[in-house]
């Protein structure tokens, strides 16, 4: 080991950032002062330049056959893995902890967690055929929509959907027939039956809406029994129901445990007609709920490109608001 | 959402990603295994990933971080290395002299920098081949930007060290 003057020392570490290129300018002043007065630094410095040049040469980039087989193997594990992803957000809500999940294709579920914040829990979680994400900001907007839903401040969820995780095809048939079913109105398991083609699959249906993966966007809290109760939510949910109903201005019986929809209270339109009616019209009032959807209200109705009935006329005796 | 699609993140810097990995770990399979890794890992952090992120910077930290988990155990690393200098290629001896002496340097060069500490080649890779801010550099490896400096430092010493008694090939612009 040769022994360095402390000032050759000292100054090493800046004399060869400054030979190989990693220039503080403080130190380049210092460093070429030094150099001006010591022989042996000078040709260190050289000796770095020439390392320097050297290194650099080590980026030439030589063509290299697998680059192009990585990038294909990439490029195809990348759209497997596309396809299974699901990102996902767990967040508070008046009904309790929510989760939503969106794939390339559209929101694939939204799941009521209870009191639970773990997406172990989930059905996500449990899904073996997709790979569950934390999401970013793109579901923060989804959130806010969800909760402005829920709050009554937004009425419809103009989401592109993922239906993937319809159990069947007669399932995502009932999914899609109860998406139609418009804000603020109600329709009976058996009507969700009768137009899919299937009107004795009543059981069938309500079953697929037990599950239903996507609860609020695809409404099937506005799915009642043809007696006008409300009968079941998502498993033991029903009170979610009926806070989903409330915010839409379904009106309700509250009844003993089992609680049904005021049918006295709605406007009503027949299976086929494109008029809505007082509930006292006609024989509308004991007509089976299989064949009858009630509205809220006339506004909701007419959302619908609904007129009112020229018999009854909602319109010069509306029904009040209370 | 505010960043570019993933596919174009593929596009710009797979390539640069792959010749890092197969620099630090010279198997090919390796840099291929640790690339696709690389990238389905970044794929699957990309919708958290802050807006203003220095994407390039983001995938050499998780390229980094995979290579030295890959280089976690020792003997996979010595036998990997085992294996390195029988691939270089010689040069042309009919080349002309100045040429030659740049490709023996840089034969060299390259030996000892493979031989260096992995934090050290690492660092000196990622600075002196693919020009990584030190701040980047630190990050991939899990120390302050002064280590990551120092730790380029020492390899730059010990590759000059290497290179004692070795006539270095000349250049006009040393002063």
């Amino acid at each position: 080991m040769t022994t360095k003057h402390p000032s050759c020392r000292a100054i090493e570490r800046d004399l060869v950032a400054t030979a190989t290129g990693d220039v503080e300018s403080h130190a380049t002043d210092r460093v070429q002062r030094h150099l001006q007065t010591c022989e042996p630094c000078r040709e260190e410095f050289g000796r770095y330049r020439a390392v320097d040049h050297v290194a650099r040469g080590l980026r030439a980039t030589p063509p290299i056959d697998a680059l192009a087989s990585s990038r294909a193997g990439l490029e195809s594990r990348l759209a497997d893995l596309r396809q299974r992803r699901v990102a996902y957000r767990i967040f508070p809500s008046p009904l309790g902890q929510i989760l939503i999940g969106r794939s390339e294709h559209g929101i694939a579920l939204v799941e009521y967690l209870g009191a639970s914040t773990s997406l172990r829990a989930s059905r996500l979680g449990q899904a073996d055929d997709v790979e569950a994400v934390e999401g970013g900001p793109e579901l923060e907007r989804l959130q806010r929509d969800l909760l402005d839903y829920i709050a009554g401040r937004r009425r419809d969820l103009d989401w592109s959907l993922d239906w993937r995780l319809a159990s069947s095809e007669f399932a995502r048939s009932v999914l899609e027939a109860t998406a139609a079913i418009p804000y603020g109105a109600v329709s009976s398991y058996a009507g969700v039956a009768r137009r899919i083609g299937r009107p004795s699959a009543v059981r069938a249906v309500a079953q697929a809406l037990r599950w239903n993966p996507l609860p609020i966007v695809v409404p099937c809290h506005r799915v009642i029994g043809s007696s006008g109760r409300l009968t079941g939510y998502a498993g033991d949910k029903l009170g979610l129901k009926q806070q989903l109903l409330g915010v839409e201005g379904v009106k309700l019986h509250p009844g003993r445990g089992d609680v049904s929809v005021a049918r006295e209270a709605m406007y009503a339109l027949g299976e086929g007609a494109s008029e809505y009616c007082l509930p006292t019209c006609g024989d509308i009032s004991t007509r089976n709920l299989s064949v009858v959807t009630l509205f809220a209200s006339r506004a909701d109705a007419e959302a619908r490109g609904l007129t009112p009935c020229v018999d009854c006329r909602p319109d010069l005796h509306p029904l009040s608001a209370a | 959402m505010g960043l570019q699609p993933f596919e174009t993140v593929v596009a710009a810097h797979h390539a640069e990603i792959y010749r890092y990995l197969l620099r630090v770990t010279w198997r090919a399979g390796d840099a291929d295994d640790l690339s696709q890794e690389t990238f389905l890992r970044a794929y699957r952090a990309w919708d958290g990933l802050n807006q203003d992120a220095n994407v390039r910077a983001w995938l050499f930290t998780i390229a980094t971080n995979l290579a030295r988990n890959h280089f976690r155990s020792e003997s996979r690393r010595r036998r990997a290395y085992a294996g390195v200098s029988e691939t270089r290629t010689d040069v042309d001896p009919a080349s002309p002299e100045e040429t030659r002496r740049f490709h023996e340097t840089r034969v060299l060069v390259e030996r000892v920098v493979d031989g260096l500490p992995l934090k050290q080649r690492l660092a000196f890779v990622l600075r002196k081949l693919h020009d990584l801010e030190y701040e980047a550099i630190g990050r991939s490896l899990q120390c302050s930007p002064d280590s990551a400096r120092a730790h380029v430092f020492q390899a730059l010493k010990k590759i000059r060290l290497g290179l004692n008694g070795h006539e270095l090939p000349t250049m006009e612009s040393v002063r």
